[in-house]
C-alpha cells in the first residue's frame, strides 16, 4: 500500500541519467548465440491497423508486465500549447463512457455545455481591450457551474481504482519528450482485463474532469522545477542551448500554456498521436504469445487505422559560438555543461557511449578519480551520452556538484583541463576492454526484471525499427577503437559546441566582510 | 527529408479541424465487470537453506540460475542508532570507509580496478538500524568477488585518505541539506516527532564530523563486526553444498568474538503538536509532512491500521488523492502512510506538496478527512477496494525468489514469525468497517498532530496561524563550535611540535615572535557570484592587541579601529562605534594576525593543540578559535579555518614569499560557508616600521 504516484512527467536528473545509461548499453551487449537463446522468447506481431506486439515468455512467476510506449511526447506539443502531451497522459486515467461515469448521457451533454461556454469566454476574452468585464464575469462564473455539473455524474478514479482492485501495481505514466509511456503490471490471469482497460482508454477517452487535471499538471511542474534547483538549471540549459528545435522546452512546457490547455487541444492531439501505428506494447511475463495475439486482435481491432502523425521538421541551426547562462539560487552551486553532438543514428553514436563510462561511470573513470577522489572539487561530477532525447541532434552532457568549499570556477576549470587532457591523450586499452565489460553485465542485469524488459524491448524497437539492435549493437562497439574516442572527442568537446549553466548566489549588497 | 512531411501535417490539421467528438458506435465488447478469470497459476516459494557456521555466522542460501550471476549480503546488527551523541554520522561514515578505504591486503583504489575491470562490486553501508556488506558478480568471477568481499568484512584497513574523503561528501551533504524543500519537511518532522536530543531525531552536524577520527571507526567495526553478528545470504547461479562448502572454507579462520550487541535504544519522544514554518524562498510550492508517532508491525491492529491509512490517502481512489487531487486540483503529490516500523514505533504522516497560496486551505481539507474517518465508517466499495487491492496484489510479494530470501532475512532479524507475511493477509482479510473507526479514532490524534510546512508563508493565502499558533524552525547550519579535541598532554605536545616545525620552515620562531608591528596592503576581488567588488583593504596590527583597518571601495572610504575591547568605525554613512558582530569580527583579526598567530606557543593566553593529522587547533581563553592545516611532510601551512558571521570562513593561503627574511603568503582566497568569496592579493607587508598607537587609532 504504498502511496501511488500518478503521471510521472519528466524524469528529474537523477532518471534522466539512469535512463542514458540504459540506452547507451544498447550498444554493448551479448554474443551471437545469447541473442538466439533470447529470441526464442520474444513473439512479435502487428494487427491490421499498424499496432505493434513484443511479447517475451517468462514463466517464474504467475505475473506479467505491460508497457504501452506512443511513440510522442512534449517534442510534439504544439506551439502556445507547451504541456499538452503531458496534459493528455494525465488525461488517460479518466475512464471511459462507461468507466467513470455515473450517467454517461448527462454527462456528455454536460461536458459539451462547459466546452461552449468555454468557448464563448474565450471569444468575449479575445475582444482585448473592448472586452466587457461583466460579461466575462457571468461567463467564468457560468463556466464554474457548468464544471461543477459535469463532476457531478463522475465517479473519480474510477479507472485506476478497477486496475488496483484487481491486483495491479506499479500503475503510472511518464511522458517525455520523444515518447510517452503507460505501464503497470498484473497477477498472470487478469491480462484480458489489461486488453480491456487499455484498449478502451485509447479508443474512448473522455475528457472529464479536465480544467481540475489541468492544475493539477500545473502543480505538476511547481513542484519538479519551479521548486527544485536542478529542474530550474535544466530548463535554462535546454533553453540556452537550443534556440529552434522544441528540445528547447521541457517536458513540464511553460506555466502560462498548461494554463490556456483546452479539451479541443488535447482531443486534436490524441487524434493526431494516438494511431495505432505510432503505439506499441511491450508485454513480458507469464503469458502465452498465441493467447496474447488473441485478445490483442478482439480487443485492439477495434482502433481505426488512421494517417502517421507528422513528424518535427525544425532542424536547430548550427551553434556558432560558447553559450553561457546563469540562475540566480540560495542553493549549493551546480553546473551542467552541454556539448552539441550528432543524433542517435549517428555512426558515432556508440562512441559517446563509450566516452560516457570511460569519464563518469564508476571509480575508476577519469573525471571521478579527478575531481572527486584526488582533488576532492566536486561531490558528484556525472555524464548522459545524449540529452534531452536522441532522436534528432542534442547533447553530451555533463553535470558537476562542486564539494564543500569548492566553487563553480574551480570545478570549471579543472573539469576543462581533465577534458583537454583527454582529448590529447589515447585511452588505454585496459580501460577501454573494462567499459566493455561493465556494459555486459549491466544488460544481463537488466534481463531480470518484466518490467523492464517490456520497456527496454519497446524502447529499441521504436528507436532503432528492431528490439534485437539491444543484442546487435555490441559488434559497433566493440569496434570502437581508442583511436574513435579521440577524435570524437577533439571533434565534439568544443567551445563552438558547448553550453554551460550554472547556478548564482543571489546578488549581494555591500562590501568586504 | 523536411519536405516530406510537410503535406500530411496540413491535411491532418484539416482533418481534426471538425466539430469535437464525433459520435462513435458504443464498440461491442464486453465490460470489465463481465470477465471471468482463469485461477491464478500456482505461486512457488522457494526453499531457503540455512545454517550456522561454527564460527557463529548464519549462512541463507538460495540458488536461482536464470542469468548467470551470483550476489549476497552481510546483515549486521548495528546502526546509526548506536552513534555517539557527539559524534553523529560515525556509523554513516564506518559504512563508507570499510569499502572504499580498502583491506589490509589492497587500498580502496586497488579494489575498485579490481573489481570493476570484472564488472562487479562489493559495497558497504550502516543505516538506521542495520550494516550491511554486499556483493555482486558475473558467475565466472564469483571466487575473486568473495575474496574481497571477505577481507572487505573481516579486515577493513580504514585508510585516512578515505575518511578525508568521506568527510568531504558528509560535509557537503549537510551543506546541501536545504537545498530539497521536499527533505527539509521530511527531517524536521523526524526530529519534531522523536525529538531532537535522541537518535531517531537527531540531525548531523559539521561538529560531529569534525570530533570523528579514524580511530572511532575501527572501534565502531570491531564492536560490531563479528560473526555471530552476522547474518549473510547468498543466492545466485550456484550449487547450493559448493557454496556452502565454499563459505565454510573462506570464514573459517575469522573467529572473532565480541559481547552480544544491546537492544537498540527505545523510543521516548513525547507528542510535539504544532504548526511548524520553515521559510524556503526559492519555491513556488509548500512542502509538508503532517502527524505524529505511530506504531509497529506487531501491534495488534496494524492490519486495520494499513487498511485505514490506504482509504485516507493510499492509491487513486483514496479519500485525500480524490479531494485534495482530483476535486481540488491543488496538489500533484499527497499521500497517507501509516508508517509502521519492525522494532520501534514508526509514524502516522500525511505528505504532500502545493502551491503556496492554496497552502491552508490543503491543511484544512487534510484535518477534515482525518475527522470524518474518525466520525463514521467507511463505505463497503471503500472497504473492498481496499481488500481487494491487498489480496490480488498478493502475488507480488513472490514475483521474484530472491524476495523469498529478503523476507526470510528481515523477519529472522528483527524476530518476526516466518510466515509473517501470511498472518497479515488473513488479518487483512478479517478488517471490518468497524475495525476501521475504532482504529482511526484509537490511533489518529489530530490534538498530536505535528505540521511541518516549507515554503514562503507571505505568499499563503490564508495565513498558517488562523489554524493555530505557528512556530518558526530555523534553518540555518550551525558552524562547528570551537572545542577543538580536549587538549591532553598528549596532543598538546604534539601540536607544539608541529607549530614549531611550520615556524622552522617560515623563517625560526624568533624571528616570528620579533614583529611587533605589522603592515599588510591588499587588493581584494570579491567573487562575481557574491557580487564582484573589487576593494582595497589595509590592515595594521600592533603587538599585542591593537588593530586598524581601511578599506577603499567603489562606494567610499571605510575605516576602523579597535584595542579588543571597544573601537570605532567611520564610513560614507557616518561615524560610530564598533559594536556587537563587527567588534567580535575585529577582535578575531587581532587574534588571527600572521605573526602572532604562528607563535601562539609563546601567548600564555593561548592554546595549541594537534586535532588530528595535518591539523593545528589554536584557542585562546575569550573563545577565538582558529584551526591551522599544514602539510605534514613539509611543515608548511596551508590554510586556516574558522567560524564567521556568515557561516565557517576559510583562508587558503599561497604564494609564499620572503618578508624580511621570513615567509608569509602573498595570494589568500577565502571561502564562506563553503562558497567562494574573495581572492585577496597582497601587495606589501611591512614589519617592525615602528608604528604606534596614535598612529592606528587616528580618526581620519
Amino acid at each position: 500500500m504504498q502511496p501511488k504516484r500518478l503521471g510521472e512527467t519528466y524524469v528529474t536528473l537523477k532518471n534522466e541519467m539512469k535512463f542514458c545509461v540504459l540506452a547507451l548499453l544498447a550498444p554493448f551487449l551479448i554474443q551471437a548465440q545469447n541473442l538466439k537463446e533470447f529470441e526464442k522468447k520474444v513473439t512479435e506481431f502487428t494487427l491490421p491497423n499498424g499496432l505493434h506486439f513484443i511479447v517475451t515468455e517468462r514463466h517464474d512467476a504467475p505475473v506479467v508486465s505491460f508497457n504501452t510506449y506512443v511513440k510522442a511526447g512534449s517534442l510534439n506539443d504544439p506551439a502556445g500549447q507547451t504541456g499538452l502531451a503531458h496534459m493528455f497522459e494525465h488525461m488517460a486515467f479518466k475512464g471511459t463512457p462507461s468507466i467513470g461515469s455515473k450517467n454517461w448521457a448527462e454527462e456528455r451533454k454536460a461536458l459539451d455545455d462547459v466546452e461552449q461556454t468555454y468557448a464563448r469566454l474565450e471569444e468575449e476574452r479575445r475582444k482585448d481591450l473592448l472586452a466587457d468585464s461583466k460579461k466575462i464575469d457571468s461567463l467564468e462564473s457560468l463556466l464554474k457551474s457548468g464544471v461543477e455539473k459535469a463532476n457531478m455524474y463522475v465517479e473519480p478514479n474510477a479507472y485506476p481504482r478497477i486496475i488496483e482492485e484487481n491486483g495491479g501495481v506499479g500503475l503510472n505514466a511518464g511522458t517525455g519528450l520523444e515518447a510517452t509511456n503507460y505501464y503497470y503490471n498484473f497477477p498472470a490471469n487478469k491480462i484480458e482485463l489489461w486488453f480491456l482497460l487499455e484498449s478502451q482508454r485509447f479508443l474512448n477517452p473522455v475528457f472529464r474532469e479536465f480544467y481540475k487535471e489541468r492544475e493539477v499538471v500545473r502543480e505538476e511542474r511547481r513542484m519538479r522545477v519551479e521548486s527544485n534547483p536542478q529542474g530550474k538549471l535544466m530548463e535554462a540549459l535546454l533553453g540556452t542551448a537550443f534556440i529552434a528545435h522544441p528540445y528547447r522546452v521541457g517536458p513540464g512546457g511553460w506555466a502560462s500554456d498548461i494554463e490556456n490547455l483546452r479539451v479541443s487541444e488535447a482531443e486534436k492531439f490524441y487524434k493526431t498521436y494516438y494511431t495505432p501505428g505510432n503505439i506499441t506494447v511491450g508485454i513480458a511475463g507469464d503469458v502465452k504469445p498465441s493467447e496474447v495475439k488473441r485478445l490483442a486482435e478482439k480487443y485492439f481491432s477495434q482502433l481505426p487505422a488512421r494517417p502517421r502523425p507528422p513528424e518535427v521538421t525544425t532542424v536547430e541551426p548550427p551553434q556558432e559560438g560558447s553559450k553561457r547562462v546563469e540562475v540566480e539560487s540560495p542553493s549549493q552551486p551546480l553546473i551542467f555543461i552541454g556539448y552539441k553532438r550528432p543524433d542517435q543514428y549517428d555512426k558515432d553514436d556508440p562512441v559517446f557511449d563509450v566516452i560516457t563510462m570511460i569519464l563518469t561511470s564508476g571509480r575508476t573513470s577519469v573525471l571521478y578519480k579527478d575531481m572527486v577522489r584526488d582533488k576532492k572539487l566536486s561531490l558528484a561530477a556525472v555524464s548522459a551520452p545524449t540529452f534531452p532525447g536522441g532522436k534528432y541532434p542534442d547533447l553530451f552532457l555533463f553535470y558537476l556538484a562542486p564539494a564543500i568549499g569548492k566553487s563553480i570556477e574551480e570545478n570549471e576549470k579543472e573539469f576543462y583541463a581533465v577534458l583537454e587532457k583527454f582529448k590529447t591523450e589515447k585511452v588505454d586499452d585496459a580501460t577501454l576492454a573494462r567499459v566493455k565489460t561493465k556494459a555486459r553485465a549491466s544488460l544481463i542485469h537488466q534481463l531480470d526484471s518484466n518490467s523492464g524488459l517490456a520497456s527496454l524491448l519497446n524502447t529499441y524497437h521504436v528507436s532503432y525499427g528492431d528490439w534485437r539492435k539491444l543484442f546487435t549493437a555490441l559488434d559497433e562497439v566493440n569496434k570502437v577503437t581508442a583511436a574513435d574516442v579521440q577524435r570524437v572527442a577533439q571533434k565534439y568537446f568544443v567551445a563552438n559546441g558547448r553550453t554551460v549553466a550554472v547556478t548564482a548566489s543571489p546578488k549581494r549588497q555591500g562590501g568586504a566582510q | 527529408v523536411k519536405t516530406r512531411f510537410v503535406l500530411p501535417l496540413v491535411l491532418a490539421s484539416a482533418a481534426f479541424a471538425q466539430p469535437a467528438r464525433p459520435a462513435r458506435p458504443a464498440p461491442a465488447m464486453p465490460s470489465y465487470k463481465d470477465l471471468k478469470y482463469p485461477p491464478l497459476g500456482k505461486i512457488e516459494i522457494p526453499e531457503v537453506q540455512r545454517v550456522t557456521l561454527p564460527n557463529g555466522m548464519k549462512l541463507y542460501l538460495l540458488e536461482d540460475h536464470e542469468l548467470p550471476t551470483v550476489g549476497g549480503l552481510a546483515l549486521v546488527r548495528t546502526g546509526n542508532l548506536f552513534d555517539p551523541p557527539d559524534k553523529v554520522g560515525l556509523a554513516t561514515a564506518t559504512g563508507m570507509v570499510m569499502r572504499t578505504g580498502g583491506t589490509r591486503a589492497e587500498a580502496g583504489d586497488v579494489l575498485d580496478e579490481k573489481l570493476e575491470n570484472i564488472a562487479a562490486s562489493v559495497e558497504a553501508s550502516i543505516g538506521e538500524s542495520s550494516g550491511r556488506v554486499s556483493f555482486s558478480a558475473l558467475k565466472e568471477n564469483t571466487d575473486e568477488v568473495l575474496a574481497i568481499f571477505h577481507d572487505v568484512l573481516t579486515s577493513p584497513e580504514f585508510r585516512q585518505e578515505k575518511l578525508d574523503l568521506a568527510k568531504v561528501e558528509l560535509r557537503s551533504s549537510i551543506s546541501r541539506r536545504n537545498d530539497d524543500a521536499d527533505g527539509i519537511a521530511d527531517r524536521e518532522f523526524e526530529a519534531i516527532v522523536y525529538g531532537r536530543n535522541n537518535p531517531y531525531g537527531w540531525v548531523e552536524q559539521f561538529e560531529h564530523l569534525d570530533r570523528i577520527r579514524r580511530d572511532d571507526l575501527v572501534a565502531f567495526y570491531k564492536r560490531y563486526f563479528f560473526p555471530s553478528n552476522i547474518m549473510l545470504a547468498v543466492y545466485g547461479d550456484f550449487s547450493a553444498p559448493e557454496m556452502k562448502a565454499k563459505i565454510e572454507k573462506l570464514f573459517a579462520g575469522w573467529n572473532y568474538h565480541q559481547e552480544p550487541v544491546p537492544a537498540f535504544p527505545a523510543v521516548t519522544a513525547k507528542p510535539a503538536a504544532g504548526i511548524y514554518t520553515a521559510v524556503k524562498d526559492d519555491v513556488t510550492q509548500t512542502f509538508f509532512t503532517m502527524g505524529h508517532l505511530g506504531g509497529t508491525l506487531k501491534d495488534q491492529d496494524y492490519s486495520a491500521l494499513q487498511v485505514m491509512a490506504d482509504i485516507l490517502g493510499g492509491g487513486f481512489p483514496s479519500r485525500l488523492f480524490q479531494r485534495v487531487r482530483t476535486k481540488l486540483g491543488y496538489a500533484y503529490e499527497i499521500s497517507a502512510n501509516w508508517n509502521a516500523k519492525f522494532d520501534h514505533p514508526g509514524t502516522f504522516e500525511i505528505s504532500g506538496s502545493t502551491k503556496s497560496l492554496s497552502t491552508t486551505d490543503t491543511f484544512l481539507a487534510i484535518k477534515e478527512e482525518i475527522a470524518r474517518i474518525r466520525s463514521s465508517e467507511v463505505s463497503d466499495q471503500e472497504l473492498q477496494t481496499a481488500k481487494d487491492t491487498v489480496e490480488n496484489g498478493f502475488v507480488f510479494n513472490f514475483d521474484t525468489r530472491s524476495k523469498a530470501l529478503s523476507r526470510v532475512l528481515t523477519y529472522e532479524y528483527y524476530g518476526y514469525p516466518k510466515d509473517f507475511i501470511f498472518q497479515y493477509r488473513k488479518a487483512i482479510a478479517a478488517v471490518t468497517k468497524a475495525d476501521i473507526l475504532r482504529v482511526a479514532k484509537q490511533y489518529l490524534r489530530p490534538e498530536d498532530m505535528a505540521i511541518i510546512a516549507v515554503g514562503r508563508p507571505k505568499d499563503f493565502a490564508k495565513p498558517l496561524d488562523t489554524l493555530g499558533k505557528v512556530t518558526n524552525i530555523d534553518l540555518s547550519i550551525p558552524e562547528p563550535k570551537s572545542e577543538p579535541v580536549k587538549a591532553d598532554a598528549g596532543s598538546l605536545e604534539k601540536g607544539k611540535e608541529l607549530l614549531q616545525r611550520v615556524q622552522q620552515v617560515l623563517g625560526g620562531a624568533d624571528n616570528l615572535a620579533g614583529v611587533k608591528d605589522l603592515m599588510q596592503v591588499a587588493d581584494v576581488q570579491i567573487d562575481p557570484s557574491m557580487g564582484g567588488l573589487k576593494l582595497k583593504q589595509t590592515n595594521r596590527w600592533l603587538a599585542p592587541g591593537l588593530f586598524r583597518q581601511e578599506v577603499e571601495a567603489p562606494f567610499g572610504k571605510l575605516a576602523s579601529f579597535t584595542n579588543g575591547s571597544s573601537g570605532w568605525v567611520k564610513g560614507p554613512q557616518g561615524d560610530g562605534a564598533l559594536v556587537g558582530p563587527m567588534l567580535k569580527q575585529a577582535q578575531s583579526e587581532i587574534f588571527r594576525s600572521y605573526f602572532h598567530l604562528l607563535t601562539s606557543d609563546r601567548d600564555s593566553n593561548r592554546t595549541v593543540s594537534y586535532g588530528g593529522p595535518g591539523v593545528l587547533d589554536i584557542t585562546d581563553k575569550s573563545g577565538n578559535a582558529v584551526r591551522l592545516f599544514v602539510d605534514e611532510s613539509t611543515g608548511m601551512p596551508q590554510k586556516t579555518s574558522y567560524s564567521g558571521p556568515q557561516g565557517a570562513i576559510e583562508e587558503i593561503w599561497s604564494d609564499l614569499r620572503d618578508v624580511g627574511g621570513m615567509k608569509a603568503p602573498f595570494r589568500i582566497t577565502i571561502t564562506q560557508g563553503g562558497r567562494k568569496f574573495a581572492d585577496v592579493t597582497i601587495q606589501d607587508y611591512k614589519v617592525n616600521t615602528g608604528a604606534t598607537e596614535a598612529e592606528l587609532s587616528k580618526r581620519q
